[in-house]
């Protein structure tokens, strides 16, 4: 039982860190423009369908498919930005919602409609085996996953903190108006900040695709985790983004060990409810 | 209520009662009807929350569930019939609604966050059910086949569940009505319009938006219940997100609370035909693609007419009405 406890514990911090890069894209595009997207999770699963299909024709590893993904991404998200996001940012949330769930079943069915219901894997990956640490096996794909998805979080925290536009994009999300005043474009910023958002996404996606399968249907469960981390997380930039993924993740892995797999996604879910009612705000927000 | 109010949905009831006629019962028509109808009445159920008090519930799915599995097991399990059956899923699909709703109206929860949790209800609800092998588990569980008996209201053709369920659309019609009239009614389109405001002007908001969401939830809860007997079996995919997005895309198409409630069954009608024609054209080339033009179609009108069809609707019947008095005037 302890040994089960511990290679699942494992499991589920190597998962929270993927968990919370998935979410980092959607805490940047909400952070700094308020915009509440839907299609989150759909966005993951075509990213993903994406990296099949590169690494499928290119033959080149799953992995390394995120070199190509990541771009491309960037500007898919550009022009969801200016076909949809940018009509939308900053009316009435019904109508954001609205439209971004219009998005989101357009996606997943577009999907359907593309690849039918079959679930799809990878054919040919570098990152395979594992690594034994006492009792517990880890997986190099796993493994390379969480600490490419730390290493993304870094790179963007980096960006952010140190960068001139990085920090043009904070002071869009901490107040718009003053933002503006000061010469930021701030229109320019909100595309940039959803690109960007979509091009973790990218990065995301392929790694995600060296140990699991995609299927139209896997968008849901991304788009909600998402949600649960960025919840949980607030507006607090991207360390919060992270413990949240790791809280999320060793929550999944005490509720496999305990309970029934098939249950996990009901008790985050549930979580996630009692989360909204008791701190809306978040965790680690800090407004 | 006033005899303008029942004009329409006279009408209307006469209308749809002669329309399996029209077909001449043909098994095919009558299905697509059915399932139209069935819509609608969770539209136009949907209309109360969404609608009148402007909360985005997506939450339909957890009620239908909830007052499927209570018909469901009371029948197989306690041979009660789904006279009582029915009623009783309501009634556990409100309270499931209460027990949820409570805290997420105490706690004021708005808008997208609102509409994750409820999203996220019917998630957690169709993963318990499917590891809770008592009632619910991975397999399906038939309803008697004891057809033609009133007492278990099972059927082999679909005519009879197309009229009871213009039974229950009428009834929900009714109670929207009545409800626009009341004093509720009026708080809730307070509510809609600004929570603040109302609240400053001494209004419960609470209290209102939870007594919307559990008419919504009990009558539901009773399509639920319906919907198994249609079906036949229970199983936990009855808890279907899709159907939850698709009652609030109708909903939002449809203009629930702008326009006249009519306006939902029209607009359910109209989508819905418009993608079963794609489904069975194109839908063997391509599969989802009936699916798509609800995504295509919410996008469209909200970026384009964020409050929906229902004003385009009276316009269009205000033209058509003209033309033909026109033509009336011209011709004598």
């Amino acid at each position: 039982m302890l040994e089960l406890l511990l290679q699942n514990l494992v499991n589920g911090i190597l998962m929270g860190c993927v968990y919370a890069l998935v979410a980092l894209g959607l805490a940047l595009q909400f952070g700094v423009m308020d915009i509440i997207n839907f299609a989150h999770g759909e966005f993951v699963m075509i990213a993903m369908y994406l990296v099949f299909w590169i690494s499928l024709y290119l033959a080149i590893p799953g992995s390394l498919t995120s070199l190509i993904v990541a771009p491309i991404y960037f500007v898919f998200g550009l022009v969801v930005y200016k076909l949809v996001i940018d009509r939308i940012v900053g009316t009435y949330p019904l109508a954001q919602i609205a439209a971004t769930i219009g998005l989101m079943v357009l996606l997943r069915n577009l999907a359907l409609a593309a690849w039918r219901a079959q679930p799809r894997g990878l054919q040919y990956e570098v990152l395979r085996g594992s690594v034994t640490l006492g009792p517990v096996v880890v997986p190099i794909s796993r493994l390379t996953a969480a600490l490419v998805s730390v290493g993304t979080m870094l790179a963007l925290h980096w960006f952010l903190t140190h960068t001139r536009l990085g920090l043009a994009l904070r002071a869009t999300s901490d107040d718009m108006q003053a933002a503006s005043l000061l010469g930021i474009n701030v229109r320019r910023m909100f595309a940039l900040a959803f690109g960007l958002g979509c091009a973790i996404i990218g990065i995301a996606a392929a790694f995600i695709m060296t140990f699991q399968q995609v299927n139209p249907e896997s968008g849901l469960t991304w788009g909600l985790i998402s949600w649960i981390i960025v919840v949980m997380a607030g507006l607090g930039g991207v360390s919060g983004v992270l413990l949240s993924g790791l809280i999320l993740g060793m929550v999944e892995a005490l509720e496999i060990t305990f309970w029934d797999p098939r249950a996990s996604l009901a008790v985050m879910y549930s979580l996630f409810i009692l989360i909204l009612w008791v701190k809306p705000r978040g965790l680690f927000g800090r407004r | 209520m006033r005899a303008s109010d029942l004009k329409p949905i006279v009408a209307l009831t006469a209308m749809l009662a002669a329309l399996p006629l029209a077909v001449r019962m043909n098994n095919y028509y009558v299905l697509l009807l059915t399932w139209i109808l069935y819509y609608s009445t969770l539209v136009t159920a949907w209309n109360v929350i969404g609608g009148l008090a402007g909360q985005l519930d997506l939450a339909a799915a957890s009620y239908i569930g909830l007052g499927a599995y209570t018909m469901g097991t009371l029948l197989t399990r306690l041979d009660v019939t789904p006279w009582v059956g029915i009623p009783l899923g309501g009634l556990v699909a409100a309270g499931f609604a209460a027990l949820v709703g409570y805290p997420t109206f105490r706690f004021g929860l708005k808008e997208a966050w609102y509409a994750l949790a409820t999203i996220s209800s019917v998630v957690v609800l169709q993963k318990l059910f499917l590891v809770w092998e008592g009632v619910g588990g991975p397999e399906e569980r038939y309803l008697p086949a004891r057809y033609g008996e009133l007492y278990y209201l099972r059927f082999r053709g679909y005519a009879p569940y197309y009229y009871i369920l213009l039974a229950v659309l009428v009834m929900v019609l009714l109670l929207n009505v009545k409800i626009r009239r009341s004093k509720t009614g009026y708080y809730l389109l307070a509510i809609r319009e600004n929570e603040e405001a109302a609240e400053i002007l001494g209004i419960d908001v609470r209290k209102y938006k939870l007594r919307a969401l559990l008419i919504y939830a009990f009558v539901t809860g009773c399509i639920g219940g319906i919907f198994a007997l249609i079906s036949g079996y229970l199983h936990p995919h009855h808890f279907d997100t899709w159907t939850s997005l698709q009652v609030a895309i109708l909903g939002i198409v449809g203009g629930a609370g702008v326009g006249s409630i009519y306006s939902l069954p029209a607009t359910t009608f109209i989508i819905y035909s418009i993608s079963e024609l794609l489904r069975s054209t194109l839908g063997g080339w391509i599969p989802g693609i009936h699916l798509i033009f609800y995504g295509v179609i919410l996008t469209v009108v909200v970026l384009l007419k964020p409050e929906g069809l229902s004003e385009t609707y009276e316009r269009l019947y205000g033209r058509i009405r003209a033309a033909l008095l026109r033509r009336r005037a011209g011709g004598g």
